[in-house]
């Protein structure tokens, strides 16, 4: 090969791997890069989409006016009683990060974490609108909060039973892979063939669910328009669709546990239930971490199961952060608002990703 | 070990396994039943999970008629294409960042790394301006290029390439073989698994996402089917009838439950990366 000398073949070290980073840096810079400042950029603006289309000079800066437009707004107050069952959880998780560190049950860092979380979701809970004031834009927060109701509803329903099914079909026998299989298939689809089956699956005419509560004598509801059920008609689907991902990160994380621990533990009568409680869960503790963090952040980018099935109904119950912000920025034209809402999601998606990135690194 | 409690477990994990495939069976079953049928109830046998009365119209229809066909079309074209780029770029950065020695090494890993954290959510509205001042919207580039950009590939890839033994390199290397030569001739025949792997990620992304198209692609000529079928989806009942509408569903889902049973291990694998690292 040496002696068919071409141009390329001279190249030294630092040419070769300049030459083959450069498709790769070419497309992050464009493609990534730069629209992430972009949007920084467009969220300092007053940018209206049609308008800017056809005059480019349409848009005004307006510096933080977008965010204080969107999150802030007139005689906002803050008080420690503010949403009492709120703080009140919040005030618990603190007397239990506490309690943990203190009885040894977790490190510092997770304690210092969870303690956090607890003080901030404290003073959060405690902002309000006083009596005089109201929000600027009165449907962000409430958005934001759906969107964290549908993140607590839909991760720990993914996680405990995915969970329990990994610990169940961890052997490796025909039977298990077979059933691992069935429970991975809804996975590979589509979010608009999920939303499509489970639209029709609730549909109180014609959907499987209203069949059956109509068999056992029950009438019928309509899931996807009914305050009560609409969130749950979203959570639901969620949980079939993406259980298979944290089912494989457990069976993955079950097969580091060594087997000596099982054995160790069944001469001192630890076996089933037992064994799960006191060998798998902590030595999975890890793994855990990962699929909790791992799935916040999937979660949070929900759009597809709102936009489709319910859209966002009934009075906004089920109104999710993306979709506000394709909302805003495509119904409304309001590109400097909506990339501001952007720039915010990106800050909780990042922040977990900084966690995900560290947890990911405590195994090396 | 086959004892009598693992015969009850393999049981008891049944009901559930077939209650997860239930939502499955009953669009395909719904996808063979005639349109009339259906409109008055869709228990016929078996709360509709057997397709009895049987008809294979729904699938002639969407055929014969309809924008499906072409939607798929698209999606094949997209989601190959976006998996051709990605593996392009993704082997030679994931090569040059692995084996390789040049300035500045150190804080390009970094900038990559930084990129996994930015969601496709928070850069698609200027990824939106961006590409309708370029006049690029509804064009099958419009769909493939902003994927390209995610680094998540050049990483996998990065470690794929470092874990082989620096001996294989250096032997070539004395013989005055070219770094490109290199990674053509000798790292990128090893790397077929991880290419493998980092192939079915990319393709099941294409196929699957929804957001982008949803707002790149505007005329109904350049839906994939992912987007054709939330279009037809809303007004399903009245349209075209529940059984066309779930053949369509069908028809969406069958490349990738394929792929799927196929390369069941390099799924699991993709999913498995792609989801715990972006």
């Amino acid at each position: 090969m040496a002696s068919k000398r071409s141009p390329l073949s001279r190249l030294s070290q630092a040419q070769s791997a300049a030459l083959l980073l450069l498709p790769f840096l070419a497309t992050y810079a464009l493609f990534l890069v730069y629209p992430f400042f972009r949007g920084v950029w467009i969220s300092l603006h007053d940018w209206n989409l049609l308008e800017v289309a056809f005059n480019p000079d349409a848009k005004e800066f307006v510096g933080a006016r977008n965010y204080v437009r969107v999150m802030w707004g007139r005689g906002i107050e803050w008080s420690a009683w503010a949403r009492p069952g709120l703080q009140l959880f919040a005030l618990a998780g603190l007397v239990l990060a506490a309690i943990l560190h203190a009885t040894r049950r977790i490190g510092r860092g997770p304690a210092i974490g969870l303690a956090a979380a607890a003080l901030l979701l404290f003073v959060v809970a405690g902002i309000h609108a006083g009596e005089e004031g109201r929000w600027y834009d009165r449907r962000f927060w409430p958005t934001v909060g759906n969107t964290i109701l549908f993140v607590a509803l839909t991760v720990p329903g993914v996680t405990i039973s995915a969970l329990v099914l990994a610990a169940a079909m961890n052997r490796e026998t025909r039977a298990m892979s077979v059933l691992r299989t069935l429970f991975f298939l809804s996975q590979v689809l589509s979010v608009t063939v999920v939303t499509l089956i489970w639209q029709i699956m609730f549909s109180p005419r014609q959907g499987l669910v209203a069949n059956i509560t109509e068999l056992t004598g029950g009438s019928p509801v309509n899931w996807l328009t009914d305050e009560r059920f609409a969130m749950a008609a979203i959570v639901i689907p969620t949980i079939w669709w993406s259980l298979g991902i944290a089912m494989i990160l457990f069976l993955a994380g079950l097969q580091d546990i060594s087997r000596d621990l099982y054995e160790a533990g069944a001469l001192d009568h630890a076996t089933g239930a037992k064994a799960f409680w006191y060998i798998t869960l902590p030595n999975l503790k890890r793994t855990i971490t990962v699929v909790i963090v791992l799935q916040i952040i999937l979660h949070f980018q929900v759009f597809g199961q709102s936009h489709l099935m319910t859209q966002g109904g009934p009075n906004d119950e089920t109104q999710v952060l993306v979709r506000y912000i394709y909302q805003t920025a495509f119904r409304d034209s309001e590109l400097g608002r909506a990339s501001a809402m952007a720039v915010f999601l990106f800050l909780i998606i990042g922040a977990f990703s900084v966690v995900q990135f560290l947890v990911g690194r405590e195994k090396d | 070990m086959l004892s009598r409690s693992y015969f009850w477990l393999v049981t008891a994990l049944s009901i559930p396994a077939f209650l997860w495939l239930v939502p499955t069976i009953w669009m395909v079953s719904l996808s063979f039943q005639p349109n009339d049928v259906l409109a008055r109830t869709t228990s016929s046998t078996a709360l509709g999970l057997v397709p009895i009365p049987f008809t294979a119209d729904n699938y002639a229809a969407l055929f014969a008629f309809g924008q499906t066909p072409m939607w798929f079309l698209n999606s094949v074209v997209v989601a190959l294409g976006m998996t051709l780029g990605v593996l392009a770029v993704s082997t030679t950065a994931g090569f040059a960042l692995a084996r390789l020695n040049f300035p500045f090494k150190a804080p390009i890993v970094v900038l990559c790394l930084i990129g996994l954290m930015v969601p496709e959510q928070a850069v698609f509205i200027p990824l939106y301006t961006m590409f309708a001042d370029l006049g690029w919207h509804n064009s099958y580039h419009a769909l493939i290029l902003p994927r390209m950009a995610v680094p998540i590939g050049v990483f996998l890839m990065m470690q794929f390439f470092k874990a082989i033994p620096k001996d294989i390199e250096e032997a070539a290397r004395l013989e005055g073989v070219s770094w490109l030569q290199i990674f053509w001739h000798v790292m990128l025949p090893l790397a077929r698994p991880a290419m493998m792997t980092l192939a079915i990620l990319t393709f099941l992304y294409a196929w699957n996402d929804y957001l982008w198209p949803l707002v790149s692609a505007q005329q109904r000529d350049y839906f994939t089917i992912t987007l054709g079928l939330a279009s037809i989806q809303s007004n399903f009942a009245q349209s075209e009838g529940l059984g066309r509408v779930m053949a369509s569903g069908v028809i969406a889902s069958l490349p990738v439950v394929i792929l799927f049973l196929i390369f069941q291990r390099y799924v699991v694998q993709a999913m498995t990366a792609g989801g715990s690292k972006g």
